[in-house]
């Protein structure tokens, strides 16, 4: 480990040395169109209902019907700010009168620092797949404040993009003031560079993947009889990041030969020797002029308005975020084989970004607003159990981060959630998420570990959260804790909290103890059963003890695992 | 469009399989059942595996494959085994034993020398990429050779040191439920690197993590918490049909059976006699030997123990030697010897050697040449493994390094040959294909894989 960090150290302090930088970035004026506002989101809502149902009609689906605002709630939560209301907010909207309320929701949520901290999660788990790459792992933290600060801001997405394509490789600061030394840790993407460990291949293969919702790297080693794409074409494309020099196992030759002028690769082990020149996915070759920076050329033509991959990419992405299936789905495999299951939508969502500017919110409020996603998940008909038709809202497994967040909001958990990052192992946090690592990133097939099973079962975390007479010695997840303010805090968990409130019956701390877990209240048909078990006082004779019991089957109940 | 994939398909129908193979809630009653079948004596019993992996890279030429009177060669004696011609180091003389059910492969020839991607390249068999998420080999061998509805895990990994290769000790694309029980682990946060241990301390650290109940929670209770589970998400799971509701049920009912049938007491190492624990070393990697023996006769297919260092002051890439390299695989060499030799004698005893296969191989070997720190680096080019037991014909080496061991003379043997072997050995065909997460299948060991026939008892 040792040897690592100083190779970390060495590295960034020699390539701030001996680099030349990347040329300033111009911002073409088409890009930069802030001045002008996202329009009405209603009129995109609107044909999206239309389009849906039209499928609807020619399939002969009946749709299920509109979720109750419990469900509704909670998955815009979940969705937007990657955790459950908590047990007062959700009470508050539910006692909310106003008929727009709904749509008033989705935009304060919208607006709220979750909303950041829940797609800084999502885009740095999308640019920065489970990696070896320790140094990549290493520069993690820096990619997470880089993309807050984007989300935070708001920044069109293809902005945000152009700006990852352009990015200093080696990790030395992006805007250092001159006469300051550069301290290593200013926000950059680099990471994304050291996880796909600066090769034009990989590059190419996680570019084209990720922003233009293609998969080109199939064509990587051979041409495929029914792909699309041809090894050469392949090649053309990554020599858009042949400057860059890939990772050597010896840091003092990683940074030599780095020219972003390059725009020559040579196809490995081709039969005759091949050398190709940058060209871009849609067969056009780029108009070059010699002072050109290769991937500054390429990041124009990706994130035009007029490209023909990137609108569409990123509008399937966004739908697939909200329904966990894409028109296209798999999101990155746009071809003729693969056709969009609702074409004029795919267009309208895409045409709706480019003219708002590539304000991604803007998308969000369309389609947080529109009937589909404000369908039940029930299955109410058999015509339903297509999920690409969207006549019911599929069930969708939450990510690590998602569920670790809402398991801390159902039980006032205090701890060391606050922290984003995501160093390996280095936290309590870090066990809780590696534990409930999906790597099958399916989320409409999400499956559970016997593993995660037993943590919420018996883990200390829950064991402390439905223990009725927490107090004495205090857990964290899988840690104890002894400091006096620790205990303190975690003294007044949900459960003590609930217990020991006065004046409230049986049927009032159920209450509060289903919308903390479950964002919803106890259903007329649970109550007589539930308020009964309590005072029965379950198993053991003991009312305290059985209302722990109800807490501790609510928390490791699917309704409140899965995302419905 | 009305068509899903037919990957979803696939996992769709293999979920309500699974969904189907126990109803939760059916055995709330009655903890701590026995098992019905002594597997050990099932004449339906498949093959299992074991593998002993040397965390950091175990030098091939002080242990496997000694060069004695070559300057490369080192301090180290050679001693016979029992199978005639075949030599290993002096300070394996328990594992020597077993010679004659050994097959030592001389002649690896793999193309990576940084430990994380080697380590991913020696489970998984492939390079890491960016996108695909390739399973370990223990993941694949759980999914040929597990049941659905075994009460234990298929895949058990004990000790692990997974900081540079987390992805390799996970399942991949093939989904959580082969996803190794993962015990002992040197990254828990719960047990400092460096700490000093009691000997006695191990069978706690090799216990299934939240498999007892909380403190102050009683059996009935228990039972009580899980019919009220039951009640309370039944209405869910019937209007939410699908592989996520199926899913969640199925982890909860094989949660339930481990912590309620005797599965679980495999890991209770106290059964057994205080002279067998002594004899396995009263180490991590000793008595993960012994928990991997238990965890074989209870019908687990895969189990890997990792040896990464004694007293957890190697920092989890024991084997790495780049300095004092004599003294550290001497150490080793004492663990290693104890807990494989043990398991050897144990495993035939209980006549049970025939059915597993053991697998000791590390991430890379170290170079035949020692440089001024007395030391060895890392080396890809030429190094050892070793195949022993079950579909294993014992007793011979395979290659050669000539008098240096520099060079691979003679039958090199890629990661793919290799993997292919351990696959044959196994009674699983190498080339067939799993459903990954790009849209492909993608076979177990890349096409062009030979298993090395000359090992392999047909």
């Amino acid at each position: 480990m040792l040897r690592f960090s100083l190779r970390l150290g060495s590295c960034v302090l020699l390539c701030a040395a001996t680099l030349a930088a990347l040329p300033a970035r111009e911002v073409p004026g088409a890009a930069k169109a802030h001045a002008k506002p996202a329009g009405d989101p209603v009129a995109l809502t609107l044909l999206i209902d239309e389009l849906i149902v039209k499928q609807w009609e020619l399939q002969k689906t009946t749709a299920a019907p509109r979720a109750d605002d419990a469900e509704f709630m909670r998955r815009v939560y979940l969705d937007l700010t990657g955790r459950i209301p908590r047990y007062d907010q959700a009470r508050d909207f539910l006692d909310d009168k106003d008929a727009d309320k709904r749509r008033k929701l989705v935009n304060q949520l919208l607006d709220s620092p979750n909303f950041v901290t829940h797609f800084t999660n999502t885009w740095r788990a999308l640019l920065l797949p489970q990696t070896n790459d320790p140094q990549a792992q290493a520069l993690s933290p820096q990619l997470e404040v880089w993309l807050r600060k984007r989300f935070k801001a708001n920044t069109p997405y293809n902005e945000m993009v152009r700006d990852i394509l352009t990015a200093d490789p080696y990790g030395r600061p992006m805007a250092v003031a001159p006469g300051e030394q550069p301290t290593g840790q200013e926000p950059s993407p680099t990471a994304f560079y050291q996880a796909n460990e600066n090769k034009p291949e990989n590059l190419a293969a996680a570019t084209s993947r990720l922003f233009l919702g293609v998969k080109v790297e199939c064509a990587q080693c051979h041409d495929h009889p029914f792909a699309k794409w041809t090894r050469t074409q392949f090649w053309e494309y990554a020599a858009f990041f042949s400057g860059l020099q890939a990772n050597q196992p010896n840091p003092n030759g990683m940074a030599q030969g780095y020219d972003p002028k390059r725009r020559q690769i040579e196809i490995p082990n081709a039969k005759t020797k091949t050398v190709v020149t940058a060209k871009f996915l849609d067969g056009i070759d780029p108009k070059w002029q010699d002072a050109d920076v290769t991937r500054k050329v390429l990041a124009d033509w990706a994130t035009a308005p007029q490209n023909p991959y990137f609108a569409k990419a990123t509008a399937n992405r966004i739908w697939a975020h909200f329904f966990g299936i894409g028109l296209v789905e798999p999101v990155d495999e746009f071809s003729e084989e693969n056709p969009p299951s609702h074409p004029e939508l795919l267009d309208a969502l895409a045409k709706g970004l480019i003219e708002n500017n590539f304000d991604i919110k803007y998308l969000m409020r369309a389609i947080a607003g529109s009937r589909a996603y404000q369908l039940t998940s029930e299955t109410t008909h058999a015509s339903q159990d297509d999920v690409r038709l969207f006549a019911r809202m599929p069930i969708k497994g939450m990510t690590p981060e998602q569920f670790f967040d809402s398991l801390a909001v159902a039980t006032r958990y205090k701890g060391e959630f606050a922290g984003q990052q995501n160093n390996a192992f280095s936290s309590a946090r870090a066990e809780f998420l590696s534990r409930f690592a999906n790597p099958v990133d399916k989320k409409t097939e999400h499956q559970t570990s016997i593993l995660q099973a037993l943590a919420i079962m018996n883990g200390n975390f829950s064991g402390e959260a439905t223990n009725p007479d927490s107090d004495a010695v205090a857990f964290m997840f899988g840690k104890r804790v002894s400091d006096e303010f620790s205990i303190r805090l975690i003294r007044c968990n949900m459960l003590g909290a609930v217990l020991d409130f006065p004046l409230t019956d049986t049927r009032q701390k159920l209450d509060t103890l289903y919308l903390a877990t479950l964002s919803r209240r106890l259903r007329d048909d649970e109550t007589e059963k539930m308020v009964k078990y309590v005072e029965g006082g379950g198993k053991t004779r003991d009312p305290r003890k059985a209302m722990a019991d109800v807490y501790w089957a609510l928390l490791n109940c699917s309704e409140f695992v899965l995302n419905h | 469009m009305s068509t899903p994939s037919w990957r979803s398909q696939l996992s769709r129908r293999d979920w309500l399989k699974l969904a189907s193979a126990g109803a939760i809630g059916s055995s709330m009653s009655g903890w701590l059942e026995t098992l019905a079948a002594d597997t050990a004596n099932n004449p339906q019993r498949k093959r299992a595996c074991i593998l002993l992996w040397m965390s950091g890279g175990p030098s091939q030429t002080d242990t496997f494959d000694l060069k004695p009177g070559h300057a490369n060669g080192g301090p180290f004696k050679e001693i016979q085994t029992t199978a005639p011609g075949l030599r290993i180091s002096e300070h394996l003389p328990k594992i020597a034993k077993h010679g004659n059910k050994m097959a030592v492969i001389r002649s690896m020839n793999t193309k990576e020398g940084e430990h994380g991607r080697a380590t991913a390249l020696l489970r998984t068999g492939y390079m890491p990429t960016g996108s695909i998420q390739y399973p370990p080999i223990g993941a694949l061998v759980a999914k040929e050779l597990g049941s659905t509805d075994a009460p234990l895990p298929n895949y058990v990994s004990i000790a692990p040191y997974r900081t540079f290769s987390p992805a390799a000790y996970g399942s991949g694309f093939l989904g959580p439920s082969y996803a190794p029980l993962i015990i002992g682990d040197m990254a828990d946060p719960e047990r400092p690197n460096g700490q000093q241990r009691d000997p006695n301390a191990y069978e706690q650290s090799l216990k299934v993590k939240d498999i007892d109940l909380q403190p102050g929670v009683t059996e009935a209770q228990a039972d009580g918490r899980m019919d009220l589970l039951q009640e309370m998400q039944r209405d869910f799971v019937k209007k939410h049909p699908g592989v996520a509701s199926a899913s969640h049920q199925s982890a909860y009912d094989r949660a339930v059976r481990l912590m309620k049938t005797t599965a679980g007491k495999a890991f209770n190492l106290e059964e057994e006699t205080e002279s067998l624990r002594d004899a396995y070393g009263r180490n991590l990697f000793g008595q993960g030997c012994l928990l991997a023996r238990r965890l074989v006769e209870r019908g687990v297919p895969f189990v890997e123990v990792t040896l990464a260092g004694l007293n957890n002051n190697m920092g989890g890439l024991g084997w790495d030697t780049h300095a004092d390299n004599f003294n550290l695989v001497r150490r080793l060499s004492g663990a290693l010897d104890a807990g494989w030799g043990t398991l050897m004698e144990d495993l035939k005893d209980r006549g049970l050697l025939d059915s597993t296969l053991i697998v000791w191989m590390g991430e890379f070997g170290r170079t035949p040449k020692i440089t001024p720190q007395n030391g060895r680096d890392h080396f890809p080019t030429a190094w050892s493994t070793v195949l022993a037991g079950g579909g294993i014909k014992g007793g011979q080496a395979v290659g050669n390094t000539g008098k240096s061991g520099e060079n691979v003379e003679e039958r090199p043997v890629p990661v793919t040959d290799f993997l292919a072997t351990v696959c044959t050995a196994l009674g699983i065909d190498p080339l067939k294909f799993n459903n990954s997460n790009v849209g492909r299948p993608i076979r177990i060991v890349e096409k062009g894989a030979e298993a090395i026939k000359e090992i392999v008892e047909s």
